[in-house]
């Protein structure tokens, strides 16, 4: 029940700056999610809130009260790791009530709270069992229960669902959505994989280098990246960025596309490209559309022919891909047909959906 | 048909590596429970005429004269090991888990010297040691044994505890220090039990280097109250006979503990402790 507060934090190994200046509010009941390839700070931001990492900077507040020089045993937080970390020695009752009894909670006590949580995450049948004993997905439960028993004022998830198959993953990523719908706690939960980052957060940040590149609800975020950076990392397959000249004939702006292909300037943002030579264009894979499946809307956009490289049906659609500017271009085809390659398509595109990066500071226009 | 081959000869050489390796022990058995007369007869007499546990009989004073005071050898000799043991592991356990989790300026340079100090032969340090005891007193005492005991198995047990916890993942003290542990409860409650196989080695080996260390403790004791089986197996070494009965007894005296010590911490060594907690 308490709200995480970081202000300048800041850590630095040697030289290397791990994290820059992070300020962050979190409040109360917030599903955050962390997200940023390996390298990013975000892992050391979560075991600097934890209390794993000391900080070379700046400040922690959870509740109202400053943190910094606190053991972790005394911030009242419970930490999810990516390879469960379950005590081996322990069978799955013990280790959900561990931490009790390091708090001296009395037996009776443990029992039912360990009960409660059991119940909750489906592990009854279990409960004797030692960690060597249960699958990943079971163990991957029991790390979740063991930091449930706590009744923790925030949970620090990192990368837990990493270590698990793809299968299991979407169902545990579901499970955690429904725990913290159940428990209604601050929950910071770090990720490499944009897809879980999407589906969890109430809030993303995107992060790179040390520094948040984007703060947003995950539609945000993916309607307006803020940079090149975000718009390729969040959604999947990741957005088709092209670098292009801008052309202006007879007072038109356009953006030349591809060899000899010139595609009008979306009219929004006429004005903001009249004094760039050179753009970097976002568009999703989506919003190219091949013209037998596109609606009213895009039909009245631009349009474009190719020849098709590879086509990969994946069921529900088939991702085509070719190339714009030598730079491969992916396009998702819903109502999937049978595609030869080499095939000639057109291909419908919505202006007002595609993004424009400065050619300089790779930042939206 | 060639596989049974292979496997009788596997088990052959097997056999003849073990009787090779454990001759010797055999030989003080058999020894030990025969009169020195027939040990020096001449041609040797492999199997004895005449079994006899004359020598335990009088190394215990159960005939009512003490050949050699065994008894008071055997519990100097364990109280000297086990506590040097007990303090060798609880300090270089200590210092294991120090070298394995925290780092700390000069932590190369202190854990090779420590490497270095085993290298040096004990007995290079005898004389010194002699002349320092002597001065502090500490000659003939079980205490100045220990010390030294525990000097030599300190490093040792460093070494061994640090790989040990360092195969342990340090996520299991992080999370333990979530759950609510101070950092020394997080050892005693997880790391501890999971080093555990690697403790019991550690001990077993400190325990076997105290029980047969014979250099030094030559040097540092001279008395029925200090010396421990090793040194004391030397007293039926006379001026101008060699009771070989009496040593093999000794010999045994000495042998059976160690090896059911060794069969009991054995059990515990059972590695693959920590296989589940982590992802494997």
């Amino acid at each position: 029940m308490a709200e995480v507060n970081l202000k300048n934090l800041t850590k630095k190994y040697g030289d290397v700056v791990a994290v820059q200046d992070m300020n962050l509010k979190i409040p109360h009941n917030e599903f955050l999610v962390l997200v940023g390839p390996s390298g990013c700070g975000k892992s050391t931001t979560l075991r600097m809130i934890a209390g794993l990492e000391e900080i070379s900077g700046g400040e922690i507040y959870i509740g109202d009260e400053l943190v910094n020089n606190k053991d972790p045993k005394d911030r009242n937080i419970s930490m999810v790791f990516q390879n469960y970390a379950l005590y081996p020695h322990m069978t799955v009752e013990q280790n959900l009530g561990f931490s009790l009894k390091i708090a001296k909670v009395n037996p009776v006590e443990i029992e039912e709270k360990v009960t409660e949580a059991v119940a909750i995450l489906g592990l009854e049948d279990l409960r004797k069992r030692k960690p060597s004993q249960l699958s990943g997905g079971q163990r991957q439960r029991v790390a979740m229960g063991r930091a449930i028993v706590r009744r923790p004022d925030a949970f620090l998830f990192d990368e837990p669902l990493s270590n698990l198959d793809a299968k299991l993953r979407t169902q545990m990523r579901t499970e955690i959505k429904k725990l913290h719908q159940k428990l209604k706690t601050t929950v910071i939960y770090v990720t490499h994989d944009q897809v879980e980052a999407m589906t969890l957060a109430d809030r993303i940040i995107i992060m790179r280098e040390g520094f948040i590149e984007q703060i947003g609800s995950p539609i945000e975020v993916f309607n307006n990246p803020i940079n090149v950076f975000v718009a390729t990392f969040i959604g999947s397959p990741p957005m088709n960025v092209i670098e292009c000249e801008v052309v202006n004939q007879n007072n038109n702006l356009f953006i030349k596309i591809d060899q000899d292909v010139l595609m009008p300037c979306p009219p929004s943002k006429k004005d903001k490209l009249e004094k760039s030579s050179k753009v970097f264009v976002g568009i999703r894979a989506e919003d190219i559309v091949p013209s037998e499946n596109s609606t009213d809307l895009e039909k009245k956009g631009w349009n474009f022919e190719k020849l098709i490289e590879l086509a990969e049906p994946l069921g529900t659609e088939t991702q085509l891909f070719f190339k714009l500017n030598n730079k491969e271009v992916i396009s998702r085809m819903y109502n999937p047909r049978v595609i030869q390659v080499g095939e000639k398509i057109k291909f419908e595109v919505d202006l007002e959906k595609i993004h424009l990066f400065d050619h300089e500071t790779e930042k939206a226009i | 048909m060639r596989k049974k081959i292979k496997k009788t000869l596997y088990w052959f050489l097997t056999f003849l590596v073990m009787f090779i390796t454990c001759l010797p022990g055999i030989w003080i058995f058999i020894s030990a429970f025969r009169p020195n007369a027939e040990i020096l007869s001449k041609p040797a007499n492999w199997w004895p005429d005449n079994w006899t546990v004359h020598e335990f009989t009088q190394m215990f004073s159960i005939e009512g004269y003490v050949s050699v005071p065994a008894f008071d050898y055997l519990m100097n000799s364990i109280i000297i090991s086990l506590t040097s043991t007990v303090i060798a592991i609880t300090i270089g356990m200590m210092g294991g888990y120090a070298f394995a989790r925290f780092n700390f300026k000069g932590k190369n340079k202190i854990f090779l010297s420590l490497m270095l100090a085993r290298a040096v032969p004990g007995i290079s340090l005898s004389l010194p040691l002699f002349i320092l005891w002597a001065k502090l007193g500490l000659i003939n005492t079980s205490f100045g044994v220990i010390i030294v005991y525990v000097a030599m198995n300190v490093p040792f047990t460093i070494w061994l505890t640090d790989g040990f916890f360092r195969q342990i993942p340090k996520e299991m003290s992080e999370v333990a220090r979530t759950d609510g542990c101070t950092r020394l409860q997080a050892f005693w409650n997880v790391e501890l039990p999971l080093a555990g196989p690697g403790i019991a080695a550690a001990g077993i080996f400190a325990f076997l280097l105290s029980w047969n260390e014979y250099a030094l403790a030559s040097v540092l004791t001279r008395t029925i109250a200090s010396k421990t089986l090793p040194i004391g197996m030397m007293d039926y070494l006379n001026e101008f006979t060699i009771n070989w009965a009496g040593m093999c007894a000794i010999a045994v005296v000495m042998i059976v503990p160690a090896v059911i010590l060794t069969f009991i911490v054995q059990k515990h060594l059972v590695s693959g402790l920590t296989f589940g907690g982590v992802k494997g």
